[in-house]
């Protein structure tokens, strides 16, 4: 089957990110294919490159960009909820004349529509928040 | 087209009181996260119609202490089973 | 795009505490934009998004319910609020700035049954 997975909260403010990625490994371990993650509002924060966590502990950014390389799978930040986060990739940035890049190279920047497509094109859609 | 309902807050923050009067026989319940809380007391999942299937999310419950004060209507599940339920059911209803 | 989907909102939360509103009204409006078909439900304390004379300049907040309008210019012909809500929280519609149509728990288990996507905020 093919599943979208919406994640709307947070990594470490709420369980719920955690939830979406274990979640997304155990659709992939099934076999099912993941048509797109979609991170939305504080989901955004997810695909921050700029996160550092203690030593001793996981860092879920981390682990979604491993988890988004090493399956290919396509990740989206919804633009509206990444700008007012600070989430910015360098085209972003460039056009607000900002000096960070703050995006990890494994998620993209773009607008709901994708969110839509996405749902068109899933057989399922599950959303964490 | 049938349900699974995802609820994950615990009961005094928690949405299963308006979740509990759209659920539909044949529908389905996954308690994760803060959500499983109402499965250790029946009282608290008692609104539910009978033929709807109820189940929590087991690390979730392990993580908490509770593992083993779930009450006997509800079924403890791991992720796969979690997955498979989402392909068991139409669609996936999320009350965060 | 593949088919046409039906597509339900369920917006569940108060307007200017969180985010929450807003951004299920963002979904609503993509999904209409991207030609899908869009139920709108105001639920819980989603209701109060709908109230008369807000005016959200005193906390520099964009006023919600301006915005609420752009549901109709954005052809989302149904817009429901769950009687029930209304009830509970002792308003009815004429309290309320859109011509929502009130519908019954068993009426919105039926929509929630027949849509093929619920996204719920």
């Amino acid at each position: 089957m093919k599943f979208s997975v919406v994640i709307h909260a947070a990594p470490y403010s709420a369980q719920a990110a955690h939830s979406a990625l274990r979640f997304s490994r155990e659709v992939l371990a099934q076999g099912h294919e993941i048509y797109r993650l979609f991170f939305f509002g504080d989901g955004v924060h997810n695909a921050s490159r700029l996160a550092v966590v203690p030593q001793d502990e996981a860092s879920l950014q981390a682990d979604w960009e491993d988890l988004i390389t090493e399956q290919k799978l396509d990740s989206v930040v919804c633009v509206t909820s990444a700008l007012r986060r600070g989430i910015l990739n360098a085209t972003e940035a460039k056009r607000h004349e900002l000096d960070a890049v703050s995006i990890r190279d494994s998620s993209e920047i773009a607008g709901l529509g994708q969110l839509i497509d996405a749902v068109t094109h899933s057989d399922r859609v599950v959303n964490f928040g | 087209m049938s349900c699974l309902h995802l609820i994950n807050r615990s009961p005094v923050q928690g949405a299963l009181p308006v979740c509990s009067t759209l659920v539909r026989g044949g529908d389905g319940v996954l308690f994760i996260e803060d959500g499983i809380y109402h499965c250790l007391q029946a009282e608290l999942i008692s609104n539910l119609p009978p033929d709807v299937e109820l189940y929590c999310l087991r690390e979730d419950l392990l993580a908490r202490g509770v593992g083993s004060r779930v009450t006997e209507t509800v079924e403890s599940i791991n992720y796969s089973r979690f997955v498979e339920l989402c392909c068991e059911f139409d669609k996936v209803v999320s009350w965060f | 795009m593949p088919q046409k989907k039906i597509l339900t909102f369920l917006s569940r939360s108060a307007p200017y505490g969180s985010d929450h509103a807003q951004l299920c009204l963002d979904m609503a409006l993509a999904s209409a934009v991207f030609e899908q078909q869009v139920n709108y439900v105001f639920l819980d304390d989603g209701i109060y998004q709908l109230l008369k004379d807000q005016n959200a300049e005193s906390i520099g907040a964009k006023t919600l319910g301006n915005a609420l309008e752009t549901l109709e210019l954005y052809g989302i012909e149904t817009v429901l609020v769950d009687a029930v809500s209304l009830a509970q929280r002792g308003f009815s519609t004429a309290d309320l700035l859109l011509p929502a149509q009130p519908v019954s728990r068993a009426e919105l288990s039926a929509v929630l049954r027949d849509s093929d996507a619920v996204f719920n905020l």
